[in-house]
């Protein structure tokens, strides 16, 4: 589904943020991407977007090499990847019901399509009372809940989520991390960066493990980092 | 861009400038003065220009008598003058004619009127065109009947002389007309991108979530249209106003002055000022926003 083939990223001259990255995602999985801090993950998530180019080598999602989309078709391919930001990335002006919307609008989906599914989607995600809140009325937890309906909403084979709960606490995150556990379970293919030990510990997902740009270890049932 | 998407767009458009309303109120107070500015600077254009034309339709030709010409000479140039296919009428100022039309015209103030004798003011022919562009022609004989250029008026003459004058006037004002416009539509294009620039991450989330630039941009695009027209309509409708205001001023005030309110079309003013408005508040913000869609 998503494949990193000797990827290099080198931001500027010579920051080198990602360095001959081989990966592999097939269909329906689950992967934690750690790693410190500046380890490279967020640049793998930008690089899946097409928000970013690669210095060298070959990125394909779902069977399309990324550098063959021409910049015009670059919305279309973003809306094949739903994605959670740690900062929710929410539209400030608009209530958690016309961000979900937002999503399917972008897409020219009927309005009537609209109306029903986004009640649906916010139901889902547990926030069927918060329809008309706006993102600055909600709790961190609940608009990380907001932002995961969003990328949701069209269900996209995809879903990618960068460090999603990088700014909630440990109770709040185990609800969005069940909230991914279901979306994967309805077959998305799934990919989380994160530098949550407790929450990958538990999860016992694979986990491909970055430092310094370079993958160092890929666990199938893996933990956030090798027993020493 | 599907058409039922029209009402989404607007909608959209509506609640940013309700949102952003400080940003909207600076863009449409710059968009008027910039109206404004053209505006003032079109009418004053086209009054000169109006008093040129006027002054060109003239159908009046003078000619001259010099001092030594006898009787018998003028009334034979005055019967030849009478047979020209473009001269609708003649008719002779004798010496004497002339100075009394020097006195009613200087009447009240009799020392000028009394320091002038007969001698001074020459004999004439004054010529009555039946079209004002013959005029040139007509000179033409009237130097083949022994006139010189001094001795002979026509308008063709007088247009050239205040298109010299005017001209430098008109080309300076046009030229600051310029300069103020191209001023106020850089001010009106940083205003706009200071309210876009403001919303950048939220352009930035649109493209991320799939939104395609026109997606992104057809608000924008929109809210500029609006805004161009409600600081242009105002503004607009002020230039015409006055304009009529100035028309009728000068028309009571200045009758030797040929203002008419015919020199401006104030329709084509208006809609000219209004589609400016709009042009400049659309191109602001497509070019504007378009910096921001390179996510």
């Amino acid at each position: 589904m998503i494949y990193f083939d000797n990827v290099t990223k080198v931001y500027g001259k010579d920051a080198v943020a990602l360095e001959n990255v081989n990966l592999g995602v097939e269909a329906g999985e689950f992967v934690f991407l750690v790693g410190a801090s500046g380890s490279g993950k967020s640049t793998m998530m930008r690089l899946i977007l097409k928000e970013l180019e690669p210095t060298s080598g070959i990125i394909s999602v779902n069977g399309v090499k990324l550098s063959a989309i021409p910049r015009r078709y670059v919305p279309k391919h973003r809306r094949e990847i739903g994605c959670v930001f740690q900062d929710f990335k929410l539209l400030p002006n608009k209530t958690a019901a016309e961000n979900v919307a937002y999503a399917m609008e972008v897409t020219g989906q009927k309005r009537r399509a609209i109306r029903t599914r986004v009640p649906q989607i916010l139901e889902l995600v547990g926030l069927r009372d918060k329809l008309e809140a706006y993102p600055g009325q909600l709790s961190g937890g609940e608009q990380q809940r907001v932002s995961i309906a969003r990328a949701f909403v069209s269900q996209p084979p995809i879903l990618i989520a960068d460090e999603p709960t990088g700014n909630l606490d440990p109770d709040t995150s185990v609800g969005i991390m069940q909230l991914l556990h279901r979306i994967n379970r309805i077959g998305t293919t799934v990919l989380v960066a994160t530098h949550d030990k407790e929450m990958v510990d538990v999860m016992r997902k694979r986990v491909v493990a970055l430092e310094a740009g370079r993958i160092v270890r890929d666990r199938v049932r893996g933990v956030y980092a090798d027993e020493v | 861009m599907r058409s039922d998407n029209l009402g989404f767009f607007l909608a959209e458009a509506f609640k940013n400038m309700r949102l952003n309303l400080l940003m909207s109120v600076t863009a449409v107070t710059t968009t008027a003065v910039c109206i404004l500015i053209l505006g003032m600077g079109l009418l004053v254009d086209a009054h000169v220009e109006g008093i040129v034309r006027n002054v060109g339709q003239d159908v009046a030709i003078t000619a001259f008598f010099p001092e030594d010409i006898d009787q018998e000479r003028i009334d034979e140039v005055a019967a030849s003058v009478e047979g020209y296919p473009e001269v609708n009428e003649s008719a002779y100022v004798s010496k004497e004619e002339a100075l009394e039309r020097f006195r009613e015209t200087f009447a009240e103030q009799p020392d000028i009127a009394g320091s002038i004798s007969s001698d001074v003011l020459p004999a004439s022919i004054e010529i009555q065109l039946n079209n004002s562009s013959d005029s040139s022609a007509v000179a033409d004989r009237l130097r083949a009947e022994g006139f010189q250029d001094d001795e002979i008026r026509y308008p063709q003459q007088t247009v050239d002389r205040l298109n010299q004058i005017t001209g430098y006037l008109i080309w300076g004002l046009r030229g600051a007309t310029a300069l103020f416009f191209v001023a106020s539509v850089l001010l009106i294009f940083n205003t706009i991108r200071l309210s876009i620039f403001a919303r950048r991450k939220e352009i930035e989330v649109m493209k991320l979530v799939g939104a395609s630039d026109s997606f992104v941009r057809t608000p924008f695009v929109l809210e500029g249209l609006v805004q161009g027209l409600i600081g242009a309509i105002p503004a607009a409708l002020l230039v015409v106003w006055m304009n009529s205001l100035f028309v009728g001023w000068a028309q009571e005030n200045l009758p030797f002055f040929p203002i008419s309110s015919g020199a401006v079309n104030a329709l084509i003013v208006l809609l000219f000022l209004l589609f400016v408005g709009a042009l400049v508040g659309v191109a602001g913000s497509f070019f504007s926003v378009r910096r921001f869609l390179k996510v």
